[in-house]
């Protein structure tokens, strides 16, 4: 039911897309067919390959720093009255701050390096981490610690066992929010200060006033974030709360 | 034999704004091994700190607790403590099997020895079939039969339970308490049991200590001496429910005086 629904709700978006492309000219909406050539040839040069490897391994790596810090500073948040106070005003600054703002300072400080880019995607995407962790480790239920203490549980069990679990869905939710971040100023980092990758290549035929890269491109990107969602991130979902969806039913 | 000796117990909590509550007041009772004693007051009268108390999660304001002779020191407890709080307090994510084995895990059997006397109490508690099911698909009242079987499942020397079936129709109630007497009787545990409730104190317990608001003291003690197993409509237990009855109206009187 909920299968055919997605199916149905992507052929409505293509049919738009098709609808838009034969109102306008190709060179401000380009249709579907030109823009798969267009993958498809990016591909096939291996050039594509290169750029699309750059993008992804830099989102990926900032994420991970991003997890990692926002994981730290949330739990710390979550845990420690104090903490929460010291922290709070530093996650709420560190959102405000636009996440071009981190770019430029990144590749200011450490040049136009992979190093600065995987850098301004961690710092920029980590306050989000800390606050879905934050409300998460808030969220435990102190009854069911309770309980584990009552039955004298060491300390390493009642996280393993009572809290971690508990944490599942925020971890969740954190990841793919903080992987969106991650995208778009991968692109921005990409834009402003290097020479490969998805961003870079958006912005070379931005240069050359190709619509069509530029549709092809981001839709490339898209699929692969499709796919870590719906590869990656669900089937991992799904085992992780089956006791959740059995009644559901 | 006294499994349990509680003298002069008291418990206060500093709140925020530095006002100090005194939840127990002096509370002095012994427990004999394999004694069924209740526990019944007025709601939040301190009971249940009393139990957290004694199973060390909360530590005492003045006052001693020994267990087999051995003063309680809290988080440090020699003897083997099974907890059945009011609400099931299961892990959804775990099958009903797991919650039962979960308090075994971190002890010293092998695997299979866990998984063979988590199976006996979950066969106690008559939830053979259930084995693999998760705590939200089944009722309320299996909830509780799982809890109460984690809690025997560590074979524990004393049970404490803190209103473990107020939060059930009282038809399950009463299917519950038969179970619990069934099980007391096949195991000899001490328990100690804290209710609001008159009639299931009466129905359940060898011994009640009526106590007071707070802060809690005991009023007075009550012995039933009724064989097992018990019939709800015994006149016996009847009359003495209407004598506990009469205690605390005697017992709210001279606390508004």
């Amino acid at each position: 039911m909920h299968t055919i629904l997605k199916i149905y709700s992507i052929a409505v978006l293509v049919a738009v897309w098709v609808v838009l492309s034969l109102l306008f000219s190709a060179d401000i909406v380009p249709g579907p067919i030109p823009v798969f050539e267009a993958i498809a040839d990016n591909l096939r040069s291996g050039d594509g390959w290169f750029h699309l490897y750059k993008t992804v391994s830099r989102v990926l790596l900032g994420l991970l720093i991003a997890m990692f810090l926002g994981s730290g500073l949330g739990l710390c948040m979550g845990l420690s009255v104090k903490g929460e106070k010291f922290f709070e005003s530093w996650v709420m600054v560190g959102l405000t701050i636009p996440a071009v703002v981190y770019a430029i300072i990144c590749l200011l400080w450490f040049g136009l390096n992979d190093f600065a880019a995987v850098i301004a995607i961690g710092v920029t995407a980590f306050p989000a981490v800390a606050i879905n962790m934050w409300q998460g480790v808030k969220d435990i239920d102190m009854q069911l610690i309770a309980m584990g203490k009552a039955f004298q549980l060491p300390t390493r069990d009642l996280i393993r066992k009572i809290v971690l679990p508990q944490t599942v869905p925020y971890v969740l939710a954190a990841t793919r929010y903080a992987l969106g971040i991650s995208w778009k100023i991968a692109t921005t980092v990409e834009l402003i200060g290097m020479s490969n990758g998805v961003g870079y290549m958006l912005h070379y035929w931005f240069g050359l006033f190709s619509m069509t890269q530029v549709f092809a491109w981001t839709l490339t990107f898209v699929i692969v974030l499709l796919f870590i969602e719906y590869a990656l991130i669900n089937p991992f979902e799904k085992r992780a709360t089956a006791w959740r969806a059995v009644v559901q039913v | 034999m006294k499994k349990i000796v509680v003298k002069n117990l008291t418990k206060h909590f500093v709140l925020a704004d530095r006002s100090r509550i005194d939840v127990v007041g002096g509370l002095s009772f012994d427990v004999e091994d394999g004694e069924f004693l209740s526990i019944l007051g007025p709601s939040g009268c301190g009971k249940s700190t009393l139990l957290s108390i004694l199973a060390g999660l909360e530590t005492l304001s003045g006052g001693e607790i020994s267990i087999d002779d051995k003063r309680l020191v809290p988080g440090e407890n020699g003897v083997r403590l099974g907890f059945v709080f009011q609400q099931p307090r299961l892990l959804s994510w775990r099958s009903v099997r797991d919650n039962i084995k979960l308090p075994l895990e971190h002890g010293t059997l092998t695997r299979e020895e866990q998984v063979n006397r988590a199976q006996r109490y979950l066969e106690l508690a008559r939830l053979q079939g259930f084995e693999n099911y998760f705590p939200l698909q089944i009722s309320g009242g299996m909830q509780q039969r799982a809890a109460i079987a984690r809690a025997l499942t560590i074979e524990p020397e004393v049970l404490l339970m803190d209103e473990p079936f107020s939060s059930l129709d009282e038809l399950t109630a009463r299917k519950m308490r038969a179970e619990l007497i069934r099980i007391w009787q096949e195991t000899k545990k001490t328990i100690i049991f804290v209710t609001h409730d008159i009639s299931e104190a009466v129905y359940l317990s060898n011994r009640l200590l009526v106590v007071t608001e707070r802060p809690a003291r005991v009023y007075e003690t009550v012995s039933i001496e009724v064989g097992y197993p018990r019939d709800y409509d015994d006149d016996r237990l009847f009359e003495i429910t209407k004598k506990v009855g009469r205690l605390f109206l005697q017992m709210e009187a001279a606390h508004a005086t």
